[in-house]
């Protein structure tokens, strides 16, 4: 795309001088382009405020009152005090409103009045963790991995590093209050933070109710204390203190200093007391997953020689090159149910040095062709849900849908999602390409078991698995992380199942959907799948899923 | 749920409106109207508001309700003019307010004018000159090039430069914010 073309086009339009022809070009790029949408949308948002402040700077009050006076029916002393309202934010910086024992966050939300307009971006995330306990609203769970948005943090005890997007990282010590702004700014309540600041983050800040911390690229402690007064230490390199008066205090490595009242002061001895270090938090978690890893590949290798087993992935010995995902089980087909890896990138899977597959783009999969006829079955997985961004979310998919093949995803409201039919796909009637869904779904066998992911949970490891077993009622179980667990909906579910077939299939995908474009590809990564010719017991289940808990 | 008390709803109303008529008229903007159109859709919306105003739960997102009303208003207003020249199929308009609804709901409008407003001033004298003379009043480009003894063409060149070089900046403060 030619941004300078199309930039003379959206600018042409929004001024009113484009041709004819120019005009058809552009209404075809918008049409099928999303980034020239953005473009366009851009150019008009800049335009609008450039003609809503007549293209200057910093525009006196009496201007703008003429700007919003074409709403006529309004009264002039509503639109005095609105205004006046407005201006005053806009030149006052928040923290500067603040008293010293009030906390920042009520005190900004008072001071406008439009409601936070829809959701906003993460803008960091928790990374470690060690017996960390959350305080949360409306029992919200949040632990490592959890993406968070704008919002007060609440750390009853323990310790958690949070990671910014702008690359700067902290450490809270509970008990501990923490409010983060946006990727560069946070405001601590109460409590003990350190900092860590790489060159690329430079300028991060830390606002307490009385000064503000700037780093000037490396390291410092801070604590905020319950009755307003704080005290700062630098580990290495230099800190810009302001305090509420504007003066500023450059502090260096080893320095300390009171901050109280507005001022900011130095100060030679102070206990401080300890400020945890991240890489010890990151160690003992380190460490807690080389073992569990160790553990788990213990038990892996002595899965593989399962007669029960169809095919068994473990993931294992994966690099950048590799192509090819081996089936491990010690009997069967062997290499014959090797899958192919198609797209999907190697990365770390539930420890960090454990490899995994990446499903991301809409054509990554991995390619299976698994002949036979099965009365019963255990088909489960380890997965990283990163989001469910589908109706449907390929866990593992039999091309097209033929009858006795078995379908195996995600729904969208975050159930997982069994499903066979005895005819498949019936034939499609006179003049349609594809049947009616309602002649699909006469026939059709599902299983979606209760409700158990949500955004929250992106980033987190779970053990997939579902029996199916013909002959038994209900014929088919979910479970979650080693436990059974209801339906949350299904149609035909007492009915006969069909013998089982896969053929060729796709993990993380669907080759040959029904419908030409319905498109299931998973958004998330997978570092273990395994498919068995029998229903497992619950014990057998809640074993695999203690030997691999993360 | 909260309701606008009767004696306040004008009171309140208008408060809102003012505080987000900016950007209502941005919205309407980035679907593709030229300014007339603009303000006569905005004279709809706010009357349509007005008369909606006690289905407006208080406690809720103004904006997500008030787009809402103004997307359909600038539908609506399409079907009168479809016949005028250079404006977007209606599929086109949607897209578009699909688009400005991703933008404007990634950071508040304060955000965007502070933003703006740096970005004005880190320009060179000359070029932030160019930009008021442009934007100031209601005078065409070729006026405006007179005045700066320039021909419409480079006049026009330079602008499209200029505003391409706020676009960045504003883009850039906001993401890094």
């Amino acid at each position: 795309m030619d941004n300078h073309h199309l930039n003379e086009l959206t600018l042409a339009h929004l001024d009113g001088c484009i041709s004819d022809s120019e005009f058809a070009e552009l209404q075809q790029l918008l049409e099928s382009d999303a980034a020239a949408r953005s473009r366009y949308v851009e150019l008009a948002r800049l335009d609008a405020e450039l003609r809503e402040s007549d293209g200057a700077v910093d525009e006196p009050a009496d201007e703008r009152m003429s700007q919003v006076s074409n709403w006529s029916r309004m009264p002039r002393v509503a639109q005095a005090m609105v205004i006046a309202a407005a201006v005053l934010v806009l030149m006052i910086p928040a923290w500067m409103l603040v008293g010293p024992d009030r906390p920042v966050g009520n005190q900004v939300a008072a001071t406008t009045d439009s409601p936070p307009s829809k959701p906003v971006r993460s803008i960091a995330v928790i990374s470690a963790e060690a017996d960390a306990v959350w305080k949360t609203s409306r029992g919200k769970r949040i632990g490592r991995g959890t993406a968070l948005e704008p919002g007060t943090l609440t750390l009853v005890e323990g310790l958690a590093q949070v990671d910014f997007f702008s690359g700067a990282s902290i450490t809270l010590s509970g008990p501990a209050e923490i409010e983060l702004r946006n990727k560069k700014l946070a405001v601590l309540h109460r409590g003990r933070v350190r900092a860590d600041v790489p060159p690329a983050a430079r300028g991060f800040k830390i606002e307490t109710a009385d000064v503000q911390l700037e780093d000037l690229g490396t390291s410092f402690g801070i604590v905020a204390r319950d009755n307003g007064k704080s005290s700062v230490i630098v580990f290495d390199g230099e800190v810009r203190a302001i305090d509420r008066g504007g003066e500023e205090l450059s502090l260096l490595e080893g320095d300390t200093a009171h901050l109280a009242r507005g001022n900011a002061s130095k100060s030679s001895s102070d206990n401080l007391g300890t400020f945890p270090d991240i890489s010890a938090i990151i160690e003992r978690s380190a460490g807690l997953g080389k073992s569990r890893y160790a553990q788990w590949k213990s038990a892996a290798i002595k899965r593989r020689s399962d007669s029960r087993l169809v095919a068994y992935y473990d993931f294992e010995g994966l690099d950048d090159t590799s192509r090819r995902l081996p089936n491990r089980a010690a009997v069967g087909k062997g290499s014959e149910l090797d899958g192919g890896i198609v797209g999907a990138r190697v990365s770390s899977g539930r420890w960090s040095e454990k490899p995994a597959l990446d499903f991301r783009g809409e054509g990554d999969r991995v390619r299976f062709n698994i002949p036979g006829e099965f009365d019963a079955m255990t088909l489960y997985a380890w997965v990283r849900i990163d989001a469910l961004d589908r109706g449907l979310n390929s866990l593992f998919l039999t091309d097209h849908y033929d009858p006795g093949e078995i379908h195996w995803q995600l729904s969208v409201r975050g159930a997982l999602h069994f499903s066979t039919s005895p005819v498949g796909v019936p034939p499609a009637p006179a003049g349609l390409e594809v049947a009616t869904n309602e002649q699909i779904q006469a026939e059709n066998r599902r299983f979606f078991s209760d409700e158990f992911w949500n955004a929250n949970q992106s980033g987190n490891w779970f053990l997939l698995a579902t029996t199916v077993d013909c002959a038994k009622q209900p014929s088919v179980i979910h479970y979650i992380n080693g436990h059974s667990v209801g339906f949350s909906g299904g149609r035909n579910m007492d009915r006969a199942i069909p013998e089982l077939r896969i053929g060729r299939a796709d993990l993380g995908n669907w080759t040959d959907p029904i419908w030409a474009k319905d498109i299931r590809s998973l958004n998330g990564r997978i570092d273990e799948f395994a498919i068995y010719s029998t229903a497992l017991t619950p014990d057998e289940i809640l074993t695999i899923y203690e030997e691999g808990r993360p | 749920m909260e309701y606008a008390e009767p004696e306040n709803a004008e009171e309140k109303f208008v408060q809102m409106f003012a505080g987000h008529e900016r950007e209502l008229r941005g919205f309407v903007r980035s679907m593709g109207l030229d300014w007339n159109a603009v303000d006569d859709v905005m004279q709809m919306v706010s009357l349509v508001m007005w008369r909606k105003w006690h289905e407006f739960d208080v406690g809720s997102d103004f904006m997500l309700w008030a787009r809402v009303i103004t997307r359909f208003e600038v539908l609506k207003f399409r079907r009168k003019v479809a016949r005028d020249r250079h404006v977007f199929r209606e599929n086109v308009m949607e897209l578009l307010a699909g688009a400005a609804e991703e933008l404007d709901g990634s950071g508040r409008s304060e955000d965007y004018r502070n933003a703006l407003q740096e970005c004005i001033k880190a320009l060179p004298e000359r070029s932030g000159r160019l930009i008021q003379a442009a934007y100031a009043g209601d005078r065409t480009i070729r006026e405006v090039a007179d005045d700066v003894g320039q021909s419409a063409t480079a006049f026009y060149k330079t602008l499209n430069r200029i505003r391409e070089k706020l676009r960045q900046c504003v883009q850039q403060r906001l993401d890094a914010m």
